[in-house]
């Protein structure tokens, strides 16, 4: 009884949450006025989405563009932000205000790169933080790392960067300028015929004007300036919070010519198992600035041509990882034919690794869209590396249980492979990655850096290439040609997966060409391991099509019947590029290997990767499921999440201002041929009737949306004018429920409003013991069309009522809605819909609703679900 | 057969750096020119086959270039670009025998379709 009661409390709050933030009757002027500033949201929402796409194809390596470009688009797009941000602010009265910081912090770094506006770091920089325009900051090695963990989001250990003006600081603060300028010039010419960088003068020292190793020994004896100081004890309190049981970390060099052109491997200190304490940090910090003028640091430096004494020293502190195993992998194999890549692995640091330990696992991986294992060896790896409890790392005797065993299993050499081709892909260069696996097993990069040049086989290709890639490429079996819309240019090869479900998107083998008949952000999931992307529907401009063009994958949209024109399994290429979209039978290689080349070239140009990184502010979208916590202003990380917020809660906003519309205010009866008892509240085109007409036809409605949801519930045969019988337990359950159960044969009057216009339809429905509340906005630019269907309650027992919302659900998401269920309330979403699509889908709403009005009665087992669903899908209404 | 030479003059580092590296893959010469000034003493040591001038820029306009390369070389093709494109600067621009107009983003695929017709004449 109690759980009966709690019951409908549930669903008399969550009608209640409906009308949040307006309580008590808003009158329909106001109404009126409101629905016009959500009108305007979305035409601002649509104009900034266009610019976006346009930015997002001219900044594509397709176009020569200037900053002039850039200047107008980014002026049109933040000005339609701005306007769209006043309408919004109206609408929900105030209560996102936070965003206007959001959007003014965006904005700022947007302009930053326009303008051309220096970065400001401080003396510590959190890798959250840290920038594309900071190397000369932060050192090769934490810009690497902090794009590996900003942008690829791969799992990065939490840190801090130590800044070169921190180093400039020190270096005044103790008086080392001059002895530092005195490096300037060599003393000798870089190494003679038959020196090394050991037995030269250069490597024994004998720098003019500064003893060997003199300032090295100045560095580790001087003092820190108590404003750096603070500063990283402030850092080292704010990594202990962010780093929740953590009380080490790693100090590692990372100097401004690090880890770019040439790698300085081995040439700097680092410091495993710093103890997070402001001493054991900063004397850390002084041992790997000091690192820069070890005699022979400062011999590489030269004879790599740089200067020694205008290198600057940043450092990168991390929060320790507790290994179990880790090693490096070489993203390309240097002696193979650039298919392979090499990765090593031991127990414990991967130290010794990079000491060059010998004994280690050693694998070569096929670099495939399925990477593969074609060669391991397992050694003894008699000893390992360990953290020490206070501090330090010991070498130790491995324990005889682990000498000998591999310390990776198959699936982690393969994800540590799809890590590194992701990496690679994303440099455009090969990678000499270093990462660990700690004790949970989750795998961290510890850091990225280009590998020195090497002969690659790639791109040996002579006249006759092309040749025999023309005859290559007629020879394959064309599958699909110009349908579809191309949303991002290149080409992918993989087996097909046909997508039903959206439960199954986790199901999804890593390479495969996703095939689905609806678009859908929530793609994203997988978009960093598909290979191309094509929709039977779908808009160029939707949320999905910007994140392919941001993940790159090859895309097509409303391609018609691709899901019943390919096959499950079925191996295919896809080729989509000016000339439209084509899919091939088989994997097409001479056409993926040229895929992408004009976009890989441009990204080779320093000024083009500059500007194009504005994208990065842009583009992106990071709020992808409304539902989730991220779903907030502080959430939204570009201008697009911004403006999928202000739509997304402008939606929301709407429905609830329509369930607070007055019903005194100009009313209309629908008189339809079933008792559903509707009463029209006509803000603006929604019925064709005469001034002061109280009741209206079917014939009369105007309103799109409400017209094809009205043709499904008058459809021959879903609506059942018979009581369903109640068997004995269902009857008294729906006596306590409610007072009225037959009240079937009578009109639900007052109970069913709907607030339309010529696009926009609210509808809230209460039939017996059911609540829907349908809010859809149907036009002819997909873009602004979206439903949202909700759903709640029932007379029947919990077991049936859940077996409706299972046969509800099943046959929403067939539809490709997006949906929540709790308990029996279901939210289901879905926008970016065609019109003529958006009608289909409304009517068979329509019929749902008036299907499943009693359909719990009947639900008596799990079979009765899927029998069900059947028949509904085949249009066999009978119960 | 040698190359052929194309020069690109303008103002923005990045429209000279992108068309270098497409027009080179191309199999083309490429020299690019941040102003006007150096372009025209450079092509008055050498010619080129055809210029890709900037029309709007600081000091010497894209015009100007036009009507020294056309006194100097009246074989010499010139492509024009600009990112205020309207009908009066087309219109001028033809007057002053150019071989093409461009509004900016240009397309790359079309600038190229262009140098080949502009060489194959």
């Amino acid at each position: 009884m109690k759980d009966i009661f709690g019951h409908l409390r549930s669903i008399f709050g969550f009608l209640k949450r409906q009308t949040r933030g307006f309580a008590g009757e808003i009158d329909y002027l106001s109404f009126k006025t409101l629905f016009t500033r959500f009108r305007q949201v979305l035409d601002d929402h649509n104009r900034a989405i266009e610019v976006i796409a346009d930015m997002g194809d001219k900044l594509g390596g397709d176009y020569l563009f200037d900053i002039n470009y850039i200047k107008k688009a980014y002026s049109e797009l933040s000005g339609a932000v701005y306007s769209s941000m006043q309408n919004f602010d109206v609408l929900t009265k105030n209560k996102y205000i936070k965003l206007h910081d959001v959007f003014e912090r965006i904005d700022n770094q947007i302009k930053r790169i326009i303008y051309d506006v220096p970065a400001s770091t401080g003396l510590v920089i959190f890798y959250d933080n840290i920038t594309w325009d900071m190397p000369r900051d932060v050192g090769g090695k934490n810009s690497n790392l902090a794009e590996v963990k900003n942008y690829l989001k791969l799992n990065v250990p939490e840190g801090f960067a130590i800044t070169t003006r921190a180093f400039d600081e020190f270096i005044k603060h103790n008086g080392l300028n001059e002895k530092i300028e005195s490096l300037g010039n060599p003393p000798i010419s870089p190494l003679g015929k038959g020196e090394t960088l050991f037995n030269s003068p250069l490597g024994k020292g004998g720098l003019r004007g500064v003893m060997p190793n003199e300032l090295h020994d100045l560095i580790i004896n001087g003092e820190i300036p108590s404003e750096l100081s603070a500063a990283i004890d402030d850092a080292i309190e704010r990594l202990k919070e962010k780093f929740k049981g953590g009380l080490a970390c790693a100090v590692r060099s990372s100097a401004t010519e690090e880890d770019s052109e040439h790698s300085f491997a081995g040439q700097f200190e680092t410091v495993l198992n710093v103890p997070l304490k402001g001493r054991a940090v900063k004397d850390a910090y002084k041992r790997v600035i000091a690192s820069l003028f070890s005699d022979r640091a400062i011999a590489y430096q030269r004879q790599m041509g740089y200067e020694p004494g205008r290198s600057k020293m940043a450092v990168g502190c991390m929060a320790m990882v507790d290994s179990a195993s880790s090693g490096v992998i070489y993203s390309t194999n240097p002696n193979g034919d650039g298919n392979t890549m090499i990765i090593n692995s031991t127990w414990g640091l991967g130290k010794s690794i990079v000491e060059g330990q010998i004994d280690a696992d050693f694998y070569v991986v096929k670099k495939d869209i399925n990477p593969e294992i074609i060669e391991n060896r397992h050694g003894r790896k008699e000893s390992m590396i360990i953290n020490l409890r206070d501090g330090g790392v010991n070498k130790i005797k491995t324990p005889d249980s682990m000498m000998g065993r591999p310390c990776l299993t198959s699936e982690q050499v393969l994800e540590l492979a799809s890590r590194a081709i992701q990496i690679e892909k994303h440099f455009r260069k090969p990678q000499d990655i270093e990462w660990a696996i700690d004790k949970d097993g989750r795998i961290f990069i510890l850091q990225a850096r280009p590998l020195p040049p090497f002969n690659s086989p790639l791109g040996k290709g002579g006249d006759g290439g092309c040749e025999r890639e023309a005859r290559e490429f007629s020879n394959a079996t064309i599958l699909m040609k110009d349908r579809g819309l191309v949303v991002q240019k290149g080409v992918g090869a993989g087996r097909v997966f046909i997508l039903r479900h959206m439960d199954e998107l986790d199901r999804i083998p890593k390479g495969s060409v996703l095939v689905a008949k609806h678009d859908s952000s929530n793609f994203v999931r997988v978009m960093p391991y598909v290979s191309a992307i094509i929709t039977d529907t779908g808009t160029p401009t939707s949320h999905m099509a910007s994140l392919c063009r941001e993940f790159r994958i090859p895309t097509i949209v409303n391609a018609g019947n691709a899901t019943q024109a390919l096959k499950h399994g079925q191996e295919i290429t896809v080729n989509a590029d000016d000339g439209g979209a084509a899919v091939f039978e088989g994997t097409v290689k001479t056409l993926l290997m040229h895929a992408d080349s004009n976009f890989r070239r441009m990204e080779d140009v320093y000024e083009f990767r500059r500007k194009r990184y504005i994208l990065r502010y842009i583009a992106p979208l990071n709020l992808i499921d409304p539902l989730e916590d991220n779903f907030t202003p502080e959430g939204c990380k570009t201008i697009h999440d911004i403006l999928r917020f202000i739509h997304e809660k402008s939606v929301s906003e709407l429905i609830g201002i329509s369930r607070a519309v007055s019903k005194e205010h100009a009313h209309v009866k629908l008189d339809l041929k079933i008792p559903a008892g509707i009463t029209v509240i006509d803000i603006g085109g929604g019925l064709n009737i005469k001034p002061g007409q109280r009741s209206a036809a079917f014939e009369d409605i105007a309103s799109i949306p409400l017209k094809a949801i009205i043709k499904g519930m008058l459809y021959p045969g879903v609506w059942h004018s018979d009581m369903v019988s109640l068997k004995a337990k269902d009857f008294l359950t729906s006596m306590m429920r409610m007072s009225d159960i037959t009240s079937d044969g009578l009109s639900y009057i007052e109970n069913n409003v709907a607030v339309a216009s010529k696009e926009y339809m609210n509808l809230s429905l209460r039939f017996g013991y059911h609540f829907n509340v349908i809010d859809c906005y149907c036009s002819e630019n997909a873009r602004n069309n979206h439903i949202h269907f909700r759903f709640a309650g029932g007379a029947t027992d919990i077991v049936k009522r859940s077996r409706r919302v299972e046969l509800i659900t099943n046959i929403l998401k067939g539809y490709g809605f997006n949906i929540k269920t709790k308990g029996d309330l279901i939210i289901a979403r879905l926008a970016n819909i065609r019109q003529d699509e958006m009608e289909n889908i409304l009517d068979q709403l329509g019929r749902l609703i008036a299907y499943t009005r009693q359909l719990d009665a009947v639900l008596h087992d799990d079979g009765a679900v899927e029998r069900y669903s059947r028949n509904f899908l085949k249009e066999n209404y009978g119960l | 057969m040698s190359k052929y030479r194309i020069m690109v003059v303008d103002d923005e580092k990045i429209v000279g750096d992108m068309a270098k590296m497409s027009l080179e893959q191309e199999g083309y010469a490429v020299e690019t020119f941040l102003n006007a000034e150096p372009a025209l003493s450079r092509l008055k040591e050498e010619k080129f086959d055809v210029v890709v001038t900037d029309y709007k820029m600081k000091g010497i306009d894209g015009m100007e270039v036009l009507r020294t390369v056309k006194k100097l070389y009246p074989e010499t093709k010139v492509i024009m670009i600009t990112a205020f494109a309207n009908l009066d600067t087309a219109i001028e621009a033809l007057r002053g025998d150019v071989h093409d107009f461009f509004p900016k983003p240009v397309k790359i695929k079309e600038l190229k379709a262009s140098i080949q017709r502009a060489l194959s004449k």
